[in-house]
């Protein structure tokens, strides 16, 4: 299954979130960085919630970080992902120590761990999933 | 905010079922009605109208008093999820003392069931629906699974301490006729339920379902003799701590001293809590932030304690969404109508020798969390 043929929910587009769903379709997560107070932040929005400055840029993270706490989910909200329970949900922290809410993708998931670091999926695995998604860490 | 001779002179409650044919205004309405013969107000002398429903939309708080034939002064719609409910009665009882108003129905209800509540909570916001729902994010299961482990591997809370609370107030959902989970509970059957979103069993999860609630806020000496509830103190707070996916609190805290302050008690002085209950680890949360025990002892407070309509501390005493169901907003005004049957000792079988008490919403799921919280103490007026 390709990313674009996926029955997975997918995110909305718009004028302020475009490059984080296109850079995703490169394999890169990509997070915004303030002008006006050097904050970074996730998920993307038309002003910087610390300063409310409009200049805004973009750039991809590492798409390194650890999970910070996760729940495994045996029902999902969408039939798309009934097959592949349990979903790993996890609370991440990256590297640019950037919170957010995002997949993982394991094997096992009894071998998820709070505090185990995670990197972003990469190639064709990437391009199935609608958002930027994690894996342990290799 | 202090207490003023505007209070809750009435309350009213819809019958609650798991499914139906029926429509969300006959249920806001059967509260409603309800909520008028409880207060001895004729519908006529309404003047103010609120209203905290998931499900209204693309009806509001104007429209639906077209649907109620009403004319109001002033109209109010809960913006607040399960926190809406209890903001909407102290925004309703400033607006009285400001004049505004004299007489104003709070309601709030939903009727959906099971799989209207993963629609609703996959749109529930934009950036739910565009971070969450492509991750196949499990609702707000799947977020607060994530709360729960986080607090526990903090603090050290275990699973058997968090099922008193559901098994506590199961207790008094066996004496309540409305309760849609009235068989009772044991701690093992609690601890051997079947798994939703680990660490969260099925007894941590509610029971979307269809209901409605209301309250009248107004002078008390409108109220039937000895039937009235003063309002003490209450706050609200949104958005906080800002920036965090997954906070251990939710903006009580902030409230916390102000609220027992303008009360003129402390937490030992309440005869009952009824806290929002979407999840245990929610209320243990609460009962952290406002003060019935230190940040990150309640697993030990909790298994000290007996959450019953009869035990040490009487929680939720209706059952809670936990047992009763979760009527969507509802869910943010069950405990405030329990909390005015007992204070008027209209709770029958299951009634608590109650003066005073603390409710306490939660709610508005956005990105990780519940961004609002609300709490007010109220007392009965003799
Ligand atoms: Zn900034």
């Amino acid at each position: 299954m390709t990313g674009g043929m996926s029955a997975y929910p997918q995110p909305h587009a718009d004028a302020d979130n475009h490059p984080l769903i296109e850079g995703w379709r490169e394999g890169r997560l990509m997070i915004q960085v303030c002008g006006g107070c050097s904050h970074t932040f996730f998920y993307p929005r038309p002003l910087c919630p610390y300063c409310w400055s409009a200049e805004l840029s973009w750039k991809a993270a590492s798409g390194r970080g650890t999970i910070v706490s996760f729940s495994l989910v045996n029902r999902p909200n969408a039939p798309a992902f009934f097959a592949e329970v349990p979903i790993i949900l996890a609370e991440i922290r990256l590297d640019e120590e950037v919170l957010l809410i995002a997949r993982v993708i394991a094997r096992e998931a009894s071998s998820i761990r709070s505090g185990l670091p995670v990197e972003l999926v990469s190639g064709p695995e990437a391009a199935r999933y609608p958002l930027p998604t994690f894996r342990p860490r290799q | 905010m202090a207490t003023s001779d505007i209070g809750i002179i009435g309350y009213g409650q819809s019958v609650y079922v798991k499914r139906t044919d029926r429509t969300l205004l006959s249920f806001l309405a059967e509260a409603a009605r309800n909520a008028l013969a409880s207060a001895g107000v004729a519908k006529q002398e309404l003047d103010g109208l609120a209203v905290s429903s998931f499900e209204l939309p693309p009806d509001n708080a104007v429209t639906l008093a077209e649907q109620f034939g009403i004319s109001v002064s002033w109209a109010y719609l809960g913006t607040a999820g399960g926190a809406g409910p209890v903001a909407s009665v102290i925004a309703a009882k400033r607006a009285i003392e400001a004049g505004q108003a004299t007489l104003a129905l709070c309601l709030a209800g939903d009727n959906y069931d099971v799989g209207g509540h993963y629609r609703l909570m996959d749109n529930f916001n934009r950036a739910l629906k565009n971070y969450a729902t492509p991750h196949g994010f499990g609702g707000a299961n799947g977020l607060f699974g994530i709360i729960q482990r986080k607090h526990m591997e903090t603090y050290g809370t275990r699973p058997e301490q968090l099922g008193r609370i559901s098994v506590g107030q199961r207790a008094s959902a066996v004496l309540n006729d409305n309760a849609l989970l009235r068989t009772p509970l044991t701690l093992d059957d609690y601890l051997t339920a079947r798994i939703i979103a680990d660490p969260l069993r099925l007894y941590d999860c509610v029971l979307p379902c269809a209901g409605a609630e209301a309250v009248i806020v107004g002078p008390l000496d409108r109220a039937p003799a000895g039937k009235g509830v003063r309002i003490l103190s209450g706050y609200e707070r949104h958005n906080h701590p800002p920036g965090e996916p997954a906070p251990l609190r939710g903006g009580w805290e902030l409230f916390r001293d102000a609220l027992w302050r303008d009360a003129g008690y402390e937490p030992h002085d309440m005869d009952f809590v009824q806290a929002y209950d979407d999840y245990p680890i929610m209320v243990a949360i609460q009962l952290e932030d406002l003060g019935f025990c230190a940040k990150g002892e309640v697993g030990a407070f909790l298994g000290r304690h007996d959450f019953a309509w009869n035990g040490s501390l009487p929680l939720n005493t209706g059952g809670g969404q936990l047992s009763c169901g979760q009527a969507g907003a509802g869910g943010g005004m069950i405990g405030l109508v329990e909390g005015v049957r007992q204070l008027r000792q209209e709770a029958g079988r299951r009634q608590v020798k109650a003066r005073r008490g603390l409710v306490s919403g939660y709610g508005m799921v956005g990105y990780g969390h519940g961004l609002s919280t609300s709490s007010i103490v109220m007392e009965r007026t003799q």
